[in-house]
Parts: structure tokens; sequence; C-alpha cells
């Protein structure tokens, strides 16, 4: 038998619980990151020795979307050689316009390259705190050669993981 | 593949289920319903005098969660029978819908849902009529759940944003819940109670492509263990058992005898 009184704290207990209940039901706060993000690496190749390495001498790299829809952006970079971008969910391809040195006097540096990717999309649900994002399948990216000799996919799947790079991107060893 | 985390959770459950089979005689020891005599050597088997119950149990925590919270309905009602050895057979239903409304997200659900298991009373009964219980149990739990489109937006300030839809869907969720609390009996037959529930999903794997934000009967469809709580107005139907019956009218005098003394009535010497 259960003494009546200690029915009194369990009804406590309850009423905590409802409490605590009624509380906890707001939307979670989404927590991993919601946009898929294209990571470039820029690769430098020297004219006397042939030597490629990961270029950190872009003083100030420029990146502006060229958007069917929305707000047209420009991103600017301090000295970097990662970027990171993000693609188009409304279609399966988008461009970027690209230079190296968006400060720079020299005609060839100020020169804008046209970046264009072509991507699957897979749409993928992260939580209900975060809803859906699309993810990226890369098939193929075009340029033109102001700046950029070539460009390189080395990672096609482009996710929510940052840790990843996705494509490297080879300055002309005239730059 | 099932991760080591799930291994220890499924190990968990397997070894609680068997040492609660088990019945461990020191952990779960009754009073004058036990089923072995320690006055005697000879371990004699003694009827259970309890009798049978059925009781009819309502929950009144998750209709006020309803009506607090405002997008979500569950109701559930449970029914147990006392079995024998403070075994009772627990078997739980009812329903419930949802409704998600965020700006970028937004669909409904609706399911019933089942659990079947037992309870096992840990108390002890200070006599055969005393159904006050403490108890720890464990159920097995499926839902029929059925979404309906989902409508999605992928916010993008930089491209623009992408809207869809997902097409509607029906699953089958299954889980495990340990579960306790406390039943008081108030006045005769109706009593009042709760419990705690810890929830493990078996299959939760099977439907993460929109995993349900809440499931009646289950709780958040989006995590593989919940915690839940339930508070109840149980009424109960009591009968005595033929076996019982027949023991009496056998040995009358036998059974009218107290098992115990009175408290404080010295012996006349």
């Amino acid at each position: 038998m259960i003494r009546k009184d200690r029915y009194v704290v369990l009804g406590a207990v309850l009423a905590v619980c409802v409490i605590w209940g009624a509380c906890k039901q707001q939307r979670q706060p989404c927590l991993t990151p919601k946009v898929a993000s294209l990571i470039l690496e820029t690769m430098h190749i020297t004219t006397d020795t042939g030597t490629i390495f990961s270029d950190t001498s872009l003083p100030a790299a420029q990146f502006l979307a060229l958007p069917t829809a929305g707000n047209a952006d420009t991103f600017l970079f301090t000295q970097a050689a990662v970027f990171t971008i993000s693609l188009s969910p409304t279609s399966n391809s988008c461009q970027w316009l690209f230079r190296a040195d968006s400060v720079a006097n020299s005609p060839r540096g100020t020169l804008f390259d046209t970046i264009t990717f072509y991507y699957k999309r897979d749409l993928q649900f992260l939580s209900n705190a975060c809803g859906y994002v699309n993810f990226y399948d890369l098939d193929s990216i075009r340029t033109s050669h102001f700046n950029i000799d070539s460009v390189h996919i080395i990672n096609a799947s482009v996710t929510n993981d940052i840790s990843k790079k996705h494509v490297q991107v080879y300055i002309h060893p005239g730059f | 593949m099932i991760s080591v985390k799930n291994m220890c959770r499924y190990i968990y459950i397997l070894v609680f289920s068997a040492l609660m089979l088990l019945d461990m005689p020191g952990a779960f020891a009754q009073a004058d319903t036990a089923t072995a005599d320690t006055t005697s050597d000879h371990k004699v088997k003694k009827p259970d005098r309890a009798g049978h119950q059925l009781c009819i149990s309502v929950d009144y925590f998750h209709p006020v969660m309803n009506a607090l919270l405002g997008d979500r309905q569950s109701y559930e009602i449970g029914a147990d029978y006392y079995l024998h050895n403070e075994y009772y057979l627990a078997a739980e239903g009812g329903f419930g819908s949802a409704t998600v409304g965020y700006s970028d997200l937004s669909y409904n659900t609706n399911n019933s849902f089942f659990r079947f298991g037992f309870n096992k009373s840990v108390l002890t009964r200070t006599r055969p009529g005393d159904w006050d219980m403490m108890f720890i149990g464990l159920r097995l739990g499926a839902a029929n759940v059925n979404r309906g489109f989902a409508h999605y937006t992928i916010v993008d300030s930089l491209w623009g944003n992408d809207t869809g839809s997902r097409q509607g869907t029906s699953f089958v969720p299954v889980w495990m819940e340990l579960t306790g609390g406390v039943r008081v009996e108030l006045v005769k037959g109706l009593s009042a109670g709760w419990n705690i529930r810890g929830k493990f999903m078996l299959n939760g794997k099977s439907f993460s492509a929109l995993s349900p934000l809440y499931i009646a009967g289950y709780g958040r469809g989006d995590k593989n263990t919940v915690f839940d709580f339930n508070a109840y107005i149980s009424y109960s139907i009591r009968w005595r058992r033929k076996s019982l019956e027949a023991l009496e009218k056998k040995a009358p005098a036998d059974t009218a005898k107290p098992t115990l003394a009175p408290a404080g009535k010295k012996e006349n010497k």
C-alpha cells in the first residue's frame, strides 16, 4: 500500500513534467550547416621549375555570382588559397566570375574569368530543425582562360561537409 | 550495420528482460502472495490470493499537452490484466496527429499505435486486496504512420529560393520501451498513477527520408531514444480466482485465518 501523502509528491512530479514538456516543444535549433559549400583551392605552376603548389599569392581574389534570379553578389577575399562558394539550388548549372586580383593595375589581373559549374542536384532531408537542403554531384566545369589555366575536380560530391575540397583551380603560370 | 551504441542498447534491453523473467527472488520478494512458503524447509506453492484484476486506464497527460501545444494530438488508453506473482499483462493503444508548419517545411502526419508487454510490481503487497503498485515493465510498440505531402523551401539569398514538395508516404516504426511508475487506489476500484517511459526506436533508419516530428505513442520521430510520461486514471474490475474458491471450500478454516497476527495484539498466556 502506498501512503496517500506520497501521492501529493507524485502529483508535483507530474506538474513539473507537464511544464517541462510544454517548454521543450519549440523548434530545435539547426546545428548542422544548411548550405552545401563548394570549396575551391587555387594552385600555381611556376614557369621556371614547373613545380605545382597551393597558391597563397592571390592578394585580393574576387568572386562574383551570376544568378538568374535573386541578387547578384560579390565576394572579395583577402590573401588566400582556399575559397568557399555555393551552387545554385534552383538549376543544374551556375556561373561565377573570378579574377585573381581585384586591386591589380595590370590589365591581365583585373580581367574576369567565367567559371560554369554543371552538376546534378540531390535533395536531402537534414532534420526537422534544418529542413531540406540540396547536395550536388559535379559533372563538369568550364572556364575561360584569362587567369585560369585549367580546373580539376578532385571531389565531385558537394555536401555540407566543409572539410573537403572539391575543385583545384590552376592559375596561369604567367600571373 | 548496427552501431556499437545500438548494440549496447539492445544488449541492455535483453539483459533487463532476462532478469525480469528470471524474477530475482531477493529483489522482488512479495509478502503473502509469494509463491514460496519460507517457513518450511520444503517449499510449498501457495495460491495467489490476489484474485483477478482487469484495469482500464485513460491517459490524461497527453490531452493536457495537446491543449498546451496545439500542433499535435495524442490520445491513449491502456489495459492490464493481473496474471500471477505480481506480473501484469499490459496492452495500450491510441491515435494522434501532428502538424508541422515552419516557414521552410510543412507537413501533416497521423498515426495509430499499439503497445503490448508486461508490468512487474515491485511493491510488497500488504494484503490480497492491496492493488497499489510500483512497477517496472517492458513494451514492444508499433505505429502506422501516414505522412501527407511535405512542402519545403530551400532558402538561398544569393541564388533564389527553391520550393518543392515530396509525396506522402506511410511507414511502420517499431520500438521497445522500458517503463516504470506508480498506481494508487484512490477509492474502491478507481486508481490514479503515472509512469515514465524510455523508448528506443528499432528501425529509425527506415524512414530517414523525412522522419516525422511527432509520432503519437512514441514521441519525437527524428530521435532514436526518447523519454515520455503518462498520467492516468484507471478503473479496475476484480473477481476471485476459481482455484482459490475451490481451495477455500476444501479447507475453509485454513484460509479464514489471517497469515499475520494483527499488530499490537499480545498473546494470552
